[in-house]
């Protein structure tokens, strides 16, 4: 355990506080840019769908960065424990961080008086959040190319928000808004998917 | 050396795997955003609809205005653009309290009950054949009320929103939408053949759905060759040659916008060939280098100004920054204004100008000086952009501003020494 704990703390001090500083930047703009006070569920759902969850990018996409040099990634491989794993620490960390950014910022919305379920809205967050995450981590893994791992979830974002549902389909992300909740199922087993695979191809990587 | 230098630059983008990947994006963009696209028919007298227009009579804007308070006070949700951004605003108890006294105060209609009932009246008369309304709700202001009190009343109601509603003075009077006439619209369609050749009307619709997607895309391909130097160990290498700075940077910079520019270009023959057929069919004279011109004048500053972002911003600090702040910059640029902008006239600053159109080539007129101080302006930021990078790049070469890590590096051993 002792092991992890160094793993994540070093994840925290070298890899990490750039995109936690971003993230945060995004959420202290987040009142400048759209309501969050007194908001319907409709109101709510579009804030935390539309801005909220692209933190997931910003924060999952760049798991395997430290590794980007070749020399560090044959050092990395050269260690007792699997790189697998190293990239799992990363990444539960990355997630924790995530939720709690996620569950303040949900916290915010309801003492700013807006109506609307919280934890049904927390679980399709951080579904849609683990999704575009997972895209980024998938196609960083099979380019090795971290700015193809930010491309291709933004890429999609513009889609969703360019053609609506239309062919997105079960895949789209904005689906609170409109009052469904079946997409975030389909949203979550992508995103398991899509990070077992990254994972598992940048792991092949030599 | 700038020209061999140029031509080794374009084909390091042609190997890129990003550049593929942004010309597949830009193609599946024009696929399904204009893929479909119809040249536009002469309208028939007769014909149901002929679109809208903004009318500058101060009667239909009172009428207009109070209409959109009344369904947004019913809905109890206010649209507003404080500072040019869409934000949605819900009113707490007072603040409603107030709203209701302003409308009372110009229309006569005493809360929620009574203008719940106005509205189903309006929208019951206002429904056609097949359920859909012809026109939104326009309410008769109070006997006496003057224009000059209601635009007191309107400030103050955008007062309590926050500003940036569709009361204040910069969005009143474009409340005001009212059906074209079979006359306007015939005149719109002139415009189109005659002023725009018709190719010019389709070119500024191309560069609207265009510029969104190159609002973000090069900033990848620049981030990508800016950080590769660094992934294949070539940065030293490349520092100790003799070849300027600027002369580095400015060939990688051109490579990469020229080689944005041929695919923009390319698929630009596909609605010229498309009004080039309705041209000849209807024997018209087609203006076949628009596409050509719109591409240049409208795009290629916005590639320009994001290729610089990200060229800038990864030589300085050698991370993928850019990707996060150009994304930032084209959410902000998207989510800009409000829909009027969309109709094309009101360029402002935005990076990526909008005009969602093929028609309205008066409001084109009318906004093409800010239109154009809007490019040239992006176009010489870009430039001064890419001066600095090289500036960067010497300071670099000359083992300053290090920042990954190096610099500290180099600043303990000095020390130590």
């Amino acid at each position: 355990m002792e092991k992890y704990w160094q793993i994540e703390k070093a994840n925290l001090k070298h890899n990490v506080f750039l995109h936690i500083l971003v993230c945060l930047i995004l959420l202290a703009l987040s009142p400048f840019l759209m309501g969050v006070s007194n908001l319907g569920p409709q109101d709510t759902a579009k804030a935390l769908e539309m801005y909220v969850a692209l933190l997931g990018i910003v924060l999952l996409t760049p798991i395997f960065l430290p590794e980007q040099s070749k020399d560090i990634r044959d050092l990395v491989n050269a260690k007792y424990t699997k790189s697998a794993s190293v990239y799992l620490v990363r990444l539960i960390g990355n997630g924790l961080i995530l939720a709690v950014f996620l569950g303040c910022y949900i916290l915010l919305l309801k003492n700013s008086h807006c109506q609307f379920p919280a934890l049904r809205y927390f679980l399709g967050t951080y579904a849609e959040m683990l999704f575009f995450g997972s895209l980024g981590i998938f196609c960083y893994g099979l380019c090795d190319n971290l700015v193809i791992g930010y491309m291709m979830p933004l890429m999609y974002y513009i889609t969703a928000i360019g053609s609506g549902s239309k062919y997105l389909k079960i895949f789209y992300p904005f689906s609170m808004v409109t009052g469904s909740y079946k997409e975030k199922f389909v949203l979550s087993a992508a995103a398991v998917i899509l990070i077992a695979t990254g994972i598992a191809l940048r792991c092949r990587r030599k | 050396m700038f020209g061999q230098l140029w031509i080794k630059e374009c084909k390091q983008t042609a190997k890129s795997l990003t550049y593929w990947l942004i010309i597949l994006v830009l193609i599946l963009d024009f696929a399904t955003q204009l893929g479909g696209m119809e040249i536009m028919q002469k309208p028939k007298e007769g014909q149901e609809d002929y679109g809208w227009h903004t009318s500058n009579d101060k009667d239909i804007i009172m009428e207009s205005t109070l209409g959109i308070l009344a369904e947004e006070y019913n809905r109890e949700s206010y649209t507003t653009y404080p500072i040019g951004f869409y934000k949605q605003v819900t009113l707490d108890e007072s603040e409603d309290q107030k709203i209701a006294e302003i409308l009372k105060e110009a229309t006569g209609l005493d809360g929620r009950a009574e203008i719940d009932q106005k509205i189903e009246e309006w929208y019951g008369s206002q429904q056609d054949d097949s359920g859909q309304m012809t026109a939104p709700l326009a309410l008769q202001p109070s006997k006496g009320l003057s224009y000059e009190r209601f635009e007191e009343l309107m400030d103050q109601a955008d007062s309590i929103l926050g500003g940036g509603s569709s009361y204040g003075a910069a969005y009143r009077k474009s409340n005001a939408q009212i059906p074209m006439t079979y006359e306007e619209a015939l005149e719109e369609y002139h415009a189109l053949l005659e002023k725009d050749k018709i190719t010019g009307g389709y070119a500024r619709l191309f560069s609207d759905y265009m510029v969104i997607f190159l609002g973000i895309l090069p900033v990848f391909l620049s981030v990508a060759r800016g950080l590769r130097d660094r992934r294949a160990g070539m940065q030293e290498l490349i520092y100790t040659r003799k070849c300027p700075s600027i002369v580095i940077v400015a060939s990688r910079y051109f490579a990469m916008l020229v080689m944005l520019i041929l695919p923009v270009l390319m698929i630009s023959l596909v609605p010229l060939s498309q009004c080039m057929a309705y041209g000849k069919a209807a024997a018209l004279s087609v203006d076949m280098l628009a596409f050509v011109k719109y591409t240049f004048g409208w795009l290629v500053p916005t590639i320009m100004a994001v290729l610089a972002v990200g060229m800038f911003l990864t030589e300085l600090t050698d991370t993928a920054l850019a990707v996060l702040l150009q994304g930032a910059w084209w959410f902000v640029g998207l989510f800009s204004g409000s829909q009027d902008i969309l109709h094309g006239g009101l360029y402002g600053w935005n990076l990526m100008p909008r005009h969602n159109t093929e028609l309205n080539w008066a409001g084109y007129h009318s906004g093409f000086s800010q239109l154009a101080a809007n490019r040239i302006l992006y176009a010489l930021s870009a430039i001064a952009l890419v001066a600095l990078t090289a500036f960067v790049y010497t300071m670099k070469r000359k083992g300053r501003l290090q920042i990954r890590g190096k610099i500290l590096a180099n600043r303990k051993s000095k020390s130590k020494a």
